[in-house]
């Protein structure tokens, strides 16, 4: 079931969270909602499960109004950012509930909830209650909970924010099945870019209430709309250099120490500031006797397995992060080169922050 | 022996002392009572006192439980005719039974649904309520004596078990409110949010969901409730007066009156006192830390 978004306004009192949001999440998607910590993407996902009211706009299923359907009557499952399993009831119970309350057969109940408990590998749990369990089981139980009812719309908030590094990294692709699986139309919130570029189909970004960029995980990190998506998606992030951009027919990038053409960009007005956006892959270390786009010095060396991070001062208070592979020697202090890959640069108006495209 | 292990045997030795006798000074006067209540007269105050009754005898606890006068004793002489307080003990057991479940129940009904609400719901004045509560709980209960037994004239309530009642739940129910407020509060949001999602009514959220998770606290307030109730002297002694309608504290004191003080009896009638809140501690303490709220949220 599709889910559409229009015109969505939210306030606290005097506060608002949430500024005109007008999304359409396609049917059987795997969608997430990214943004830093209170850039309201719990707040949206509690107005989707209708647990906190419209301040105002509309929100559809299908064709459907559901602004004033209470949640019971919207057909979906939550996974909260807390779990919120019921404390004094077994695990097998906890995911039978919403069975039970819905006067499910008992049949097909216990059947539903030991299939569900297999699929999660908690089937040796289901006598136990929420306290006996460790932080990564509860999290099965609450995702098994939400499963067992076959909703049209699964919404989840930080599910693995609690997990370790290990089984977080298992669980993404477990979710990612199970998406597959259930054929409903997901919507994931997360503030943890990897989880966002490696699940979903669809990445709302998000920052101070309002949607910054809609698109595929490969149009928000090859095309960031502006300067916020372009510094937020990626990691290490875009190095972002301020200057000025020049020239007619062919477009200049200049500022201290910097100064390249842009080959994507074709004619602008003349003399405006922007920011350049390059991602640290898109730069290039070469020695100090070769052709180079901007000249510094190593300031620092980060090694992160198979690439390092280097970054080079090559103006006052000026510096840019390179990726190069481990096995580069490079040495703090060195004098060096860098290259610019020029045609995977991004230019962004520092005024509004908007993208300049060709 | 190394010297580690002995340290910790001395620790534990030590440790084992201080708790017994912390134990034998609360402990001593309730053994005490009870062995005064199993000896015979004579032997009450022989000397030296005997700890263990040499001629132990349940004559005291037949007096009060079957409540037949010839059992009776004054001065020496058998009661035969007329009245003694002691006929009554089973009456005012009774008695207090009822004004302590009366009691109990409803405070613990209004507090539970109160802090529900409190905690809930958005109004005027839910934050400033609970400390409120508290507050009248920290006036002593002798200040309300007398305005609350005004009332109970105006109503004609006086000398009947409804106004002890209504009573100890104007004195039981600011602490119970505040207490389970503060209980209510800290029952997080989400899992009647997952409830509601699940398919549950706002009704079934409340009877599936909150009371089992805040039983501990329910069971907390009705002890002290009960507590309250059961000991009370105050309010008893002021709203009753027929010897029909005492309840236990009030009507053992009656013990004390006339020239002679039958301590075996009165004794038997304070042990009879003490085994129902015994009973109730024993059965409820566990309930009482159990499962908090526990594994509800991560963590
Ligand atoms: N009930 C509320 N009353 C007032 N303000 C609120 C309320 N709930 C949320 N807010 C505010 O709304 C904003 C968005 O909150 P929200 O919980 O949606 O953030 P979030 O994106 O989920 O953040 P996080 O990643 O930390 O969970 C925050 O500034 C928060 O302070
Ligand atoms: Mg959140």
């Amino acid at each position: 079931m599709d889910v559409k978004l229009e015109g969505i306004n939210k306030s606290f009192g005097q506060v608002q969270v949430l500024k005109d949001i007008n999304l359409v999440f396609p049917s059987r998607k795997f969608i997430t909602l990214l943004g830093p910590s209170g850039c309201g993407k719990t707040t949206l996902l509690r107005m989707i499960a209708g647990l906190e009211p419209v301040t105002s706009g509309g929100i559809r299923f299908g064709e459907r109004v559901v602004n004033e359907l209470a949640p019971r009557d919207r057909n979906i499952a939550m996974v909260f950012q807390s779990y919120a399993l019921y404390p004094q009831m077994t695990v097998r119970r906890n995911l039978g509930y919403g069975l039970r309350v819905r006067k499910t057969p008992k049949a097909e109940m216990d059947a539903a909830v030991e299939r569900v408990a297999a699929i999660l590998e908690i089937s040796h749990l289901l006598d136990r209650k929420p306290a006996q369990l460790s932080g990564g089981q509860r999290q099965r139980v609450a995702l098994g909970r939400a499963m067992v009812r076959q909703p049209d719309i699964f919404l989840m908030d930080e599910p693995l924010s609690n997990l370790d590094a290990k089984l977080r990294v298992t669980m993404r692709a477990e979710l990612r099945r199970f998406h597959l699986d259930l054929g409903a139309t997901t919507i994931y919130v997360t503030h943890d870019q990897l989880e966002a570029m490696t699940m979903s189909d669809m990445i709302a970004v998000m920052h101070g209430g309002i949607v910054q960029q809609f698109g595929t995980p490969a149009e928000v990190y090859g095309q960031p709309a502006n300067l916020f998506v372009a510094g937020f998606i990626g990691s290490p992030p875009m190095n972002l250099l301020a200057g000025e951009l020049r020239g007619d027919d062919k477009p200049t990038f200049a500022s201290p120490g910097l100064t390249v053409q842009l080959p994507n960009l074709v004619a602008h007005p003349p003399s405006r500031d922007v920011m350049l956006g390059i991602r640290p892959q898109d730069l290039d270390l070469v020695g100090d006797h070769e052709p180079a786009d901007l000249r510094g010095r190593v300031w620092v060396v980060e090694l992160l397995g198979s690439e390092k991070l280097v970054e080079v001062e090559y103006a006052e208070r000026k510096r840019v992060t390179v990726q190069v592979r481990a096995e580069t020697s490079v040495n703090v202090d060195d004098t060096v080169g860098v290259r610019l890959n020029a045609r995977r640069a991004h230019v962004f108006d520092i005024k509004s922050g908007a993208t300049l495209r060709s | 022996m190394t010297r580690i292990e002995f340290w910790t045997l001395t620790r534990r030795l030590a440790s084992y002392a201080v708790l017994s006798a912390v134990t034998f000074i609360v402990c001593f006067p309730l053994v005490w009572a009870l062995s005064t209540s199993l000896k015979p007269k004579s032997e009450i105050f022989a000397t030296p006192p005997t700890l263990i009754p040499h001629a132990a005898t349940t004559e005291n606890y037949k007096a009060l439980l079957t409540g037949r006068p010839q059992y009776f004793q004054s001065g020496g002489q058998q009661v035969t005719s007329g009245t003694t307080p002691a006929q009554f003990f089973t009456r005012w057991f009774v008695n207090s039974v009822i004004v302590t479940l009366g009691s109990t129940l409803i405070s613990i009904t209004i507090s539970t649904l109160a802090a529900y609400s409190l905690t809930r719901f958005r109004y005027w004045g839910r934050t400033v309520v609970p400390y409120f509560s508290l507050l009248g709980y920290m006036v002593p209960s002798i200040i309300f004596v007398f305005p609350l037994f005004l009332v109970m004239v105006q109503l004609n309530l006086t000398d009947s078990l409804l106004s002890l009642v209504l009573g100890y739940v104007c004195i039981t129910l600011p602490f119970c409110m505040w207490l389970m407020w503060a209980f209510m509060r800290s029952i997080p949001i989400e899992i009647e949010e997952a409830a509601l999602i699940d398919g549950a009514s706002r009704l079934q959220v409340f009877r599936q969901v909150v009371l089992p998770t805040a039983l501990p606290g329910i069971i907390a307030a009705a002890i002290f409730s009960m507590i309250v109730s059961w000991n009370d002297y105050l309010f008893g002694r002021v709203f009753l007066n027929s010897l029909d309608n005492l309840t236990l504290t009030v009507g053992v004191m009656l013990f004390f009156e006339g020239t002679h003080v039958d301590w075996g009896l009165l004794m038997a009638a304070s042990v009879l006192m003490t085994v129902p809140m015994a009973i109730l501690f024993m059965a409820l303490q566990r309930h009482l830390v159990a499962g908090f709220g526990a594994g509800a949220v991560k963590g």
